[in-house]
Formats: structure tokens, sequence, C-alpha cells
């Protein structure tokens, strides 16, 4: 029997050949998602490790690992405590340390030529050691005022030598740099830009006054122990300092990335469970056919005493071995995917070794596991089918039997699935508690994709009339072929039109929240931004005092407001505790952003010791104009403020400023000190020309090219951009599960070409041309895959309709359709049906006709 | 040429009974509806060459039901889909009307099997997803034309069909299948008719009523059919039998009778002859 099974298995190699590719595809991004994050958390475990100090001492953060911090706030500590620390026993060495990052390195010509795209650009004191992740390789080290090392891999990127003349701009303020040295990372580059300089350099230039340090850098004597070295520094050091050994510094910075990174793999595995999703429609409509079509032989089997438990475990075996080979092919290809991530992150400026791919056991565990329940639950139910053949179908005409149970308990049971689901959707739309929400829109999703993925075949017939129906009129009979032999089997065009359906559901879907969202942010900005120009940084981070200086000596100038955002604790006087980030602002914030405000005025809000609360945080906690609060400071600081203002948040949740509590940019600046601004606010002045002045405001802050100035129209041009990229993303991420489906669409025609040989032989004996033949197919997969699209779509605009109503709670207010993107997805449709019938049409045409009729 | 298409003057029904519509001898003069000259079709090459027709002249008379009989592996059904532009030659010529089918491409031949020449095969004739009704006006609309409805009529008439129109392929009968067979060939009003083991999968009185039409085809409706066969009560419903062996045609029979078809392919095939009530399988080399 299993010798039976392997030569069958090798007998339809051929037709299990679009199975076996989306085995291996779904396997391969598994598998290669999987390598990559290993690979980069294990170069990067392995980079903390080596150039963690033994001991460090820098200075205690409220802030929980992984928070971002954008205020450009640095926390120091004094460089008296080197002496201190390099005086307790067991200490071989203790070294200052400056490290400053979110700096700004611009050429002589005013370009950024640091770290862009995520990675930051550090400026570090140049105190070389065995655990420095450089090593200078030419020029000298910084030595005084205006002399740095740049990292070899930015000198190469930029064409720097030595000598060069470049400007670096940190919090307090900017300055002219010579390149004296160049140093190549001896391990794998993180993609950070490093400026290294002497460290008073350092100290002054990047503290911005002498005395201060980030960091000290204990080295062991031999001998001690870090943890022993930890409890003696302890100690000495006293409350408000944070000492970790080198493990725990390892543990700490890996925590951080690992949150970081396991968002993208989570991601990138979702996407694969989608693809896995696609790729069982896939197969099971293989098996399927292949069982319809053995059924003669499987009924041969049968009489000849095998029994159904056999014939189950032939078709089973036969799963199990497509699963085995897709996957072991899917896992090499992977090694491959991961090299390619590998090398796309190295264009943003990682530089991982492709050698380096890490391979722990469970990327094959996965990968196996993938393969192989994918395979084995697709063929699950066809095998029952094949076990339930009678041994009287070998003696019957191969005639394809009208199989498969009626379609009525289909009907009843996909119906109500469908209705829960909608039921879900409506209740997720409407309810006003976001918590229970966001499930029930997750369920309502689930559950519609199922109930209409069960209830595909009875659409079928509906919804291929209509989209069809033009066919016979303009393409005569052969339209009206095409369109019943897209009807003949409604179980297998649905299923063959539901795993388009899933990807493109996806796609309507996002594609809607994207648009809404956008459109949101569009009347927002116009509700709440009244400032003519905003000088901002487009990724959001922080920018030294002298762009607004700058901006203030542009004439035409009217009212500047500057706003700084730190990251900060709320403690309520019942106690509770809210991490939120407080907007500083100089005054006159409420002329510059339309707030409405429930009670007091903005000016007392900014006053020294006072803050401006949500008008939902005020109700949560019982507080009032005059109340008091407590607010923690990222250095732990715990500061005293009275309500100054109470804002209404409902208008103006999306910009962030209702929400966030808002204090002066003095008291902001007093606990967090070197606090950066975030942004610009400016008004023109009566009479000035608005054109003019921001043309003025762009050459005044060009020496600063991390900032660009924007009128409203730039800024939602800025946010539109930001969301399209990331919608560009995830379509891309949705492109793997939509080709897995187009590899369904040829799938299903290939096969059906096969099936149909006799009646192709037949068509084209009585004279159907080749071209005719190919355009018959072409046809039906167009109609196909239009019935998946407008099934996909009809979806995802269901859903998108349900996240839009849902997170209109958290200001994404109004909806938009994107009808571009919709036709689009349309258009694109057809073109795949017309891409997919290719290789069949071509097939189906080739056919010698007396073959094709003699064909059993 | 061998005057193997002698017009015959009377045509005949198995009974004998000459049929009111049959051609007169008056066609002695016109053209041939399907004639081949030195028609040779050869399988493989060097040692393994199987010849399956050897250089056959042979010339297919319009208005007649001719047979095509002969043991397996005779040729028979290779000369047939040579004739019918189904198969390439290896070499010779054919023509169908005037038109010398060897020299066209795929495309003209295409064109050809669906405006002059009409399809009966043994089995599988229908589309399933088609009704009766648009399966036999399928050539025409394949071609975007129109079927002549009274001619539509009268065939539909002649096959007895008419309440059948509407019904898919498999609400037929395998009887009724091969009437609308018949009646797809028809339609188009083809210049000849070819009928490779029409009955071969019916039972007899189904096969009488399929063959009848035929006949009827020729006498009433004046078509030209072509019929493969090696049932010899199939055969004795044509006009004239021609028998194969081993490639060549050896002898031809008018106004054939099932007995005398029967002694002639018991001398051609020296053994045994596929009766028509011993096995119902084609005895076709291709």
């Amino acid at each position: 029997m299993l010798k039976a099974t392997l030569r069958g298995f090798l007998a339809h190699k051929g037709r299990l050949l679009l199975s076996l590719l989306a085995v291996l595809l779904s396997v391969a991004f598994v598998a290669g998602t999987l390598m990559f994050t290993d690979t980069i958390s294990g170069t990067f475990d392995r980079l903390f490790r080596n150039t963690a100090p033994d001991v460090s001492v820098t200075p205690h953060t409220e802030l929980a690992t992984g928070r971002q911090d954008l205020s450009g706030s640095v926390a120091t500590l004094s460089d008296a405590l080197v002496a201190r620390v390099a005086a307790v026993p067991g200490v071989a060495a203790a070294r200052p340390g400056v490290g400053v990052s979110g700096i700004v390195l611009v050429d002589a010509a005013d370009h950024n030529i640091g770290s862009i795209g995520g990675a930051p650009t550090i400026g570090v004191n140049w105190v070389p050691t065995s655990r420095s992740v450089v090593d200078l390789t030419s020029g000298s080290a910084p030595a005084g005022d205006g002399q740095a090392v740049i990292d070899a891999d930015t000198a190469r990127k930029h064409h720097l030598t030595l000598g060069e003349q470049l400007r670096v701009i940190a919090g307090p303020g900017s300055f002219p740099i010579r390149v004296t040295g160049i140093a190549t990372f001896n391990t794998t580059n993180p993609g950070a830009t490093l400026v290294f300089l002497d460290t008073a350099t350092a100290q002054k230039r990047l503290l911005g006054r002498a005395g201060l340090l980030t960091s000290v850098d204990v080295t062991a004597a031999p001998g001690v122990s870090d943890d022993v070295l930890k409890q003696r520094v302890e100690p000495v050091v006293g409350s408000g300092y944070d000492v970790k050994t080198a493990a725990q510094t390892a543990k700490d910075s890996s925590q951080q990335l690992g949150t970081f990174l396991s968002v993208i793999k989570d991601a990138l595995l979702g996407f694969a469970g989608i693809a896995v999703l696609v790729g069982i429609s896939l197969i099971l409509n293989t098996f399927s056919m292949l069982v319809a079509q053995r059924t003669r032989e499987l009924g041969l089997m049968r009489a000849l005493g095998a029994s159904r438990r056999q014939v189950n475990r032939s078709v089973m075996v036969e799963a199990v071995l497509l699963g085995v080979v897709g996957s072991t092919l899917g896992l090499l290809v992977g090694v491959g995917l991961a090299q390619l991530l590998i090398k796309l992150i190295g264009g943003v400026g990682m530089e991982l070794k492709g050698s380096e791919i890490a391979f722990r056991w469970p990327t094959p565990v996965a990968a196996y596991a993938v393969g192989v329940i994918v395979t084995a639950v697709s063929a699950y139910l066809p095998a029952r089918r094949a076990a339930s053949v009678s041994p009287m179908a070998a003696l019957r005409e191969a005639d394809t039997p009208g199989r498969g149970a009626p379609l009525r308990r289909r009907a009843v049971l996909g119906g109500t699935v469908v209705l829960l689901g909608a039921a879900a959707l409506v209740a997720a739309g409407t309810l006003h508690a976001a918590g229970t929400a966001a499930g029930l829109l997750g369920i309502g999703v689930l559950l519609s994709l199922i109930g209409l993925i069960m209830t595909g075949p009875l659409l079928a017939r509906p919804v291929i009339r209509v989209l069809g129906g033009w066919f016979p009129r303009v393409f005569g009979s052969i339209g009206a072929l095409s369109q019943r032999n897209a009807l003949r089997n409604p179980r297998r065009t649905s299923a063959t039109a539901s795993a388009l359906m899933i990807g493109l559901a996806l796609v309507a879907a996002l594609s809607v929240v994207g648009s809404s969202m956008g459109a949101s942010f569009d009347s927002q900005v116009d509700k709440t931004i009244g400032a003519d120009f905003i000088v901002q940084n487009g990724q959001g981070q922080p920018f030294p005092a002298e762009v607004a200086q700058a901006v203030q000596g542009v004439p035409g100038v009217g009212l500047l407001v500057r706003t700084q955002a730190v990251p900060v604790t709320e403690i309520a006087p019942d106690g509770s505790r809210t991490k939120v980030n407080m907007l500083g602002s100089t005054s006159g914030l409420d002329r510059v952003v339309h707030l409405s405000l429930r009670s007091g005025t903005v000016a007392a809000a900014t006053a020294p010791g006072a803050v401006m609360i949500a008008s939902t945080y005020a109700d949560d906690h019982h507080l009032a104009l005059g109340s008091r609060l407590t607010v923690l400071f990222p250095n732990g600081t715990q500061v005293p403020l009275t309500v100054g203002a109470v804002n209404n948040v409902d208008n103006n949740s999306l910009t962030g400023i209702g929400k966030s509590p808002v204090a002066g940019t003095a008291t902001v600046q007093q606990y967090a000190p070197g606090v950066q601004d975030d942004g610009v606010f400016v008004d023109v002045a009566a009479g000035a020309d608005k054109a003019q002045v921001k043309a003025a405001i762009t050459t005044a802050i060009a020496k600063d090219p991390q900032v660009q100035v924007r009128d409203q129209s730039d800024y939602k041009k800025l946010i539109r951009q930001q969301i399209d990229v990331l919608l560009n993303l995830v379509y891309g991420l949705l492109a793997l599960a939509i080709i897995i489906a187009v590899l369904g669409v040829v799938n299903t025609l290939a096969l059906s070409v096969v099936e149909r040989t006799r009646e192709i032989g037949l068509l084209r004996a009585i004279g159907l041309s080749r071209r005719q033949l190919r355009r018959m197919v072409r046809l039906e997969s167009v109609v196909i895959a239009l019935f998946g699209a407008v099934l996909g779509l009809g979806l995802g605009l269901l859903w998108g309709l349900a996240a839009q109503h849902l997170l209109s709670l958290k200001g994404m207010q109004s909806l938009s359709i994107p009808w571009t993107t919709v036709i689009a997805v349309v258009l694109g449709a057809a073109l795949v049906g017309l891409l997919a019938a290719l290789g069949p049409a071509l097939r189906a045409s080739r056919l010698n006709v007396l073959d094709a009729i003699a064909h059993e | 040429m061998p005057a193997i298409s002698e017009p015959e003057p009377s045509g005949r029904t198995p009974s004998g009974t000459p049929s009111p519509g049959s051609p007169a001898s008056g066609h002695a003069t016109a053209p041939a509806a399907a004639r081949a000259e030195r028609l040779t079709k050869a399988y493989g090459a060097g040692d393994t060459r199987v010849v399956a027709l050897d250089t056959v002249d042979v010339e297919i008379g319009r208005g007649r039901f001719t047979a095509i009989m002969g043991p397996s592996g005779s040729g028979k059904s290779t000369l047939m889909h040579c004739l019918a532009g189904l198969d390439t030659v290896t070499s010779g010529r054919i023509w169908i009307g005037d038109t010398e089918i060897t020299a066209l491409g795929e495309r003209q031949l295409t064109r050809l099997r669906r405006d002059s020449v009409g399809f009966v095969f043994q089995a599988f004739n229908l589309l399933p997803t088609l009704s009766a009704e648009e399966n036999i006006t399928l050539p025409a609309d394949i071609a975007g034309r129109r079927t002549d409805p009274d001619w539509l009529k009268r065939v539909i008439e002649t096959l007895g069909i008419g309440d059948r129109l509407r019904h898919r392929p498999s609400e037929l009968s395998g009887g009724q299948q091969q009437r609308v067979a018949v009646a797809r060939a028809l339609a188009s009003r083809p210049e000849i008719i070819f009928a490779d083991e029409p009955t071969g999968n019916l039972d007899s009185r189904s096969g009488a009523e399929v063959l009848g039409f035929l006949r009827g085809s020729v006498d009433e409706l004046a078509q030209t059919v072509v019929m493969v066969t090696h049932d010899p009560v199939a055969a004795s419903y044509a006009d004239i039998v021609l028998f194969l062996a081993d490639g060549r045609i050896v002898e031809q029979l008018t106004a054939p009778t099932a007995d005398a078809v029967l002694e002639r392919m018991g001398r051609l095939d020296g053994q045994s002859v596929d009766g028509p009530s011993i096995d119902g399988r084609s005895s076709g080399n291709r």
C-alpha cells in the first residue's frame, strides 16, 4: 500500500507542484523570519555582552526599559564620582563616560550625514579600552575642542577623509569639528553613526557643562566578580544612581532590542500565518481534485480489498510527504530569504554579515510543523472523501460525479457564522468601551471571514452570474462556456477565490483605515492647528533651541511658541499612576492650537508650578481647577503641580495635545534639564507675506537639516506620507499571501484543464480555435479572480468600516473609502486572472486533439 | 484512381428497401465529398516504423453513406482521422470538397472542421455544461454564425429530440446523447460527417436508432456520412463498405448486408471477426 502511495505521489508530482510551492513559500517565510530575528538578536546580544563594562554607574532613571524618551534631555552625574568609584577596592579602573544619542552630523553643505531611518547618531568620549567597539584605523585620537574621530562606515558612505570639516548639532548648540581620525567597528555595526570627542570636549559640547558625565564605567580587578564589585560600589555612590553589572547592562539592552524585535517578528509571522491560511485552501483544492480524478482508481483499490483506512492513509501519507518535501525546500529558501532581509537592513546601515545567520533549533521545528500541519489539515477532508469511495466506482463511467453533501447545511451554518461575525462587527463599531470593542472586532473579523469562506460556494452562482453576465454578449458562446465552467464546481471556484479574498479583504480594510486616518488627521489639523507654520523634525526627534532662535530672527515672524515633550508619570491624589508624555510650552499655546478649555486659562496652566490636564483625566481622578497632583520626572524628581486649566479632549485627540498634561517650558526645563524643543509653532506677523516668511524660515533653518518648516497642508502631506509608507509596507507583506492565492488560481485552472482534457479535445475537433480556447480559460480565470476580489472588497470594506467606528473613539472620526484603491484592486484582480491563466491556457491550447479525445 | 466511389443506383436501408431520397445516378459526375491520394501515415522511424496507412487512394462519394471496416490495427480510424483533418499525414494529399486540407495550416484546419466537417464520436460527444440545444448550435456559435432555424428545426424533428433540447447531457440517455451529437454534426450542413464508432457504446436498439438517423440524414437531408465501425450490422446501413487491412483498402462492397460484411471480414481477419455482440470495445488502432 505504501509503495502504491509513493508511486501515486511521484506520478502526480506535476499536479502537486503548485501545492509544493505554496508550502515552500509559507515555510520559507516563517523560517526566514525566525532566522532573521535570531541573527539580529544573537549579534546584538554578543555585542552588548562584549562591550558592557564590568560595572557601570549611571544616573537613576524612572523610565522603564523600552520606554521611548524623545525629550532630548540627558541624565547626567558629576565627574567627581569617578575618583570615588576608583577608590573602591577591587576596581582596576574607573573611566568617565559621555554618550549622547540624538545628535546630528552635517557636512560643509549642511547635509545630514548621520544615520537616518531609526539608528541613532551618537556622540561619545574617546576612551579606548579592550572593550571598545571600534579601533582607530587611521589618523589620530581627538585631542581638544574641534577634533573628532568618525566611524569608518559613515566616512566611507560620505567619502569623508582626514581633515574634513563637519558640524555637530547637539542639545547645547552646534559646533564645528575636524576629522582627525577614522575608527573601524571591530564588531557588527548596528547602524549607528559615531562621533568621538575627547572627554573634556564631549562634556562641554554635548552636555553643555564641564564636570558632568553620563556614566562611570568600571573595570574589575582580576579575581573580583562583577556582582561583588557592584555591591561594593553601590554604597559608595549612594542613592540616585543605577549600578549594573555587565550582565545586567547587556540584559537590559537586549531586552530593549528584544521588545522591538519581537514586534517585527510577530508582525512577520502574522503575515506568514495569513499566507499559510491561503496555502491551505490551495492544497485542499488540489487534493480534492486529485481524489475526484482518481475516483475509479480508488474504487479499484477498494474492489481489490483495500480498506477505507488504507485508502484514507494513502492520501494522508501523500500529503505528509508533500509537507516534508515542501518544508525542506522551504527551509533552504528561508536561509536565502533571511540573507536577503539582512542585506535589506544593511541598506539602513546595519552591517550584519550574511554568514552569521543564526540557525537555532526552533527554526526547523517550526518549519516542519508548519509544512506538515498545513498539508495534513488540507488533505484531511479529501482523504475522508477518498475513503468513502465505493468499490462500485471502479465500474462506473468516470464522468464527474455530482459529489459533495448538499449545500443546505453549509448554508445554514455558514450563514449563522456570518451573521454572528457581522453582529460582532456592529457591536465593535458601536460599543463605547474600547477594550472589549477591540476584542469584538477581532472576533467579528474572524467569524465573518470563516462564515464567508463557508458560504462561498453558495455565493459563487449568483455573484458569478452577475460578474460574468456580460460574457456571453461580448464573447459569445466562449463567454458562456467559461462562465459555466467557473460555476461547474462552486466549491472549487469559491475555495480558489476565497484564497484571494483573504489578502484582498485585508488590503481593503487597511486602506479604509489608512485613508480614514489621513482624513481624520486632515480635519483635526484644520480644527486644532491655528499656527501658520510648524517647524519640526519629520521623525519627531527633538532639536536644540538654536532652531527656535533662528526662526525668531526671521522678519515677519509674529508669535512663536516652542513645545517640548517629556515622558513622565502622573500621580493623582488617589495614588494612581499614569504614564504620559507631558508637554512643555512657552506662552501663547492657545493662540497656535485651538483648545477647548473647560476651566482655567492656558496662561495660568503654563505658569511655574501649574499644569493643564485633560478633562478625561480630571473626571477619572476627581480633579478640578486648583487641585494638586504630582508629576514624576524621569530623573526621579516628584513635583507637585496645581491644575491651572482643564482641557476638553474629544475634539483634538489625534494630535496628542489635548490628552497630555501641559506645563510651562520653564517647569519642564527645570526638572528635565537639557530638554529640547519638539515643535516650533509660528504665526506670521500682521501684514507680512506668508510665502515670503516661509521661504525666509527655510533659509534660516537650512543649517539644521533635521528640521523642516511646514504649513498646514505640508503637515497634512507629511502625515499622509507616513501613513502611506506604513500601508505600503503592509501591502508588501500581504503580497506573499496574494502571490500564493494567485498560485491557487493557476493551480485550479491547470487541474481543471487536465480534468477537462476530453472536453477540450471535443471542442477543438468541432472547430474551436486555439485562440478561442485560450480565451475560454482566461475568461474563467478572470471571473474567478473577480469573484475573489468582490468578496474580499466587500468583507474588507465592512472590516474597515467597523474599525473606523471603533477608532473614532480614539479620534479617527472621519470615514474615507479609498475608491482608487478599490478600483485598483478590481482591475488588479482581473489582471491577476489573466496572468494566472497564461500557463494553463497555453497548455490547453497545445493539447493534441486526438490524444485529448482519447484521454481517460 | 480506383473506382471505389462509383455511384450506386439506389440508397439502401438495412432491409434493402430503396429510400425515397436516395441520390440519383446523375451524381456520378459530381465531385467527391472527400478524396485522398497516395495517403501514407507512419509512426516512428527505422526499425520501429509502423505504417498505419500505406499509399491509400480513396474517394468518398457525395451524398453517400460510406462505412470503413477492418480488423484491429487495420488503420480504419487513422484513415478517418486523416480525412477529417484531425491527424497529420506522412505523405499524400487529401481534399475535402475542393479544399486540399493537407496544405492547410492549423488555423485553417480548425476553421475547416468548424465549417465543413461534422463529427460524431463513440462517447463523450457533448459538453456537460451546455444544454442539448446549445450543444447542437455550438459550432455555429463558435464561428459567430446563426444556425439556419428552418434547417435546425428539420434536423431536430428528424432526430426526434424536440422535447430534450433544454436538458443537460447528464439528463439524457446514451442513445439520446448520440442523437444530439448527430444533430450537432448536421446543424451546420457540413460538407461531410465523420462518425467514429457512433454506436460502440449503445445497446442494439439505441444503436439501430442512431444508425437509422445517419441513414436518414443521407437519404432525406442529402448529407455525406463516413462511419468507422467494426460492427457488420452497423456497416450494413451504409451504401458502400470499404475494407481495410494492413493500411490498405483491400476490398469494397456496395449494397452491403450484414451477412456479406461478416463474411468478408472473416476472410480478411483469417480467424476471428469482431462480432457485434461479442464485445463493445472500439477496435481503432489509435
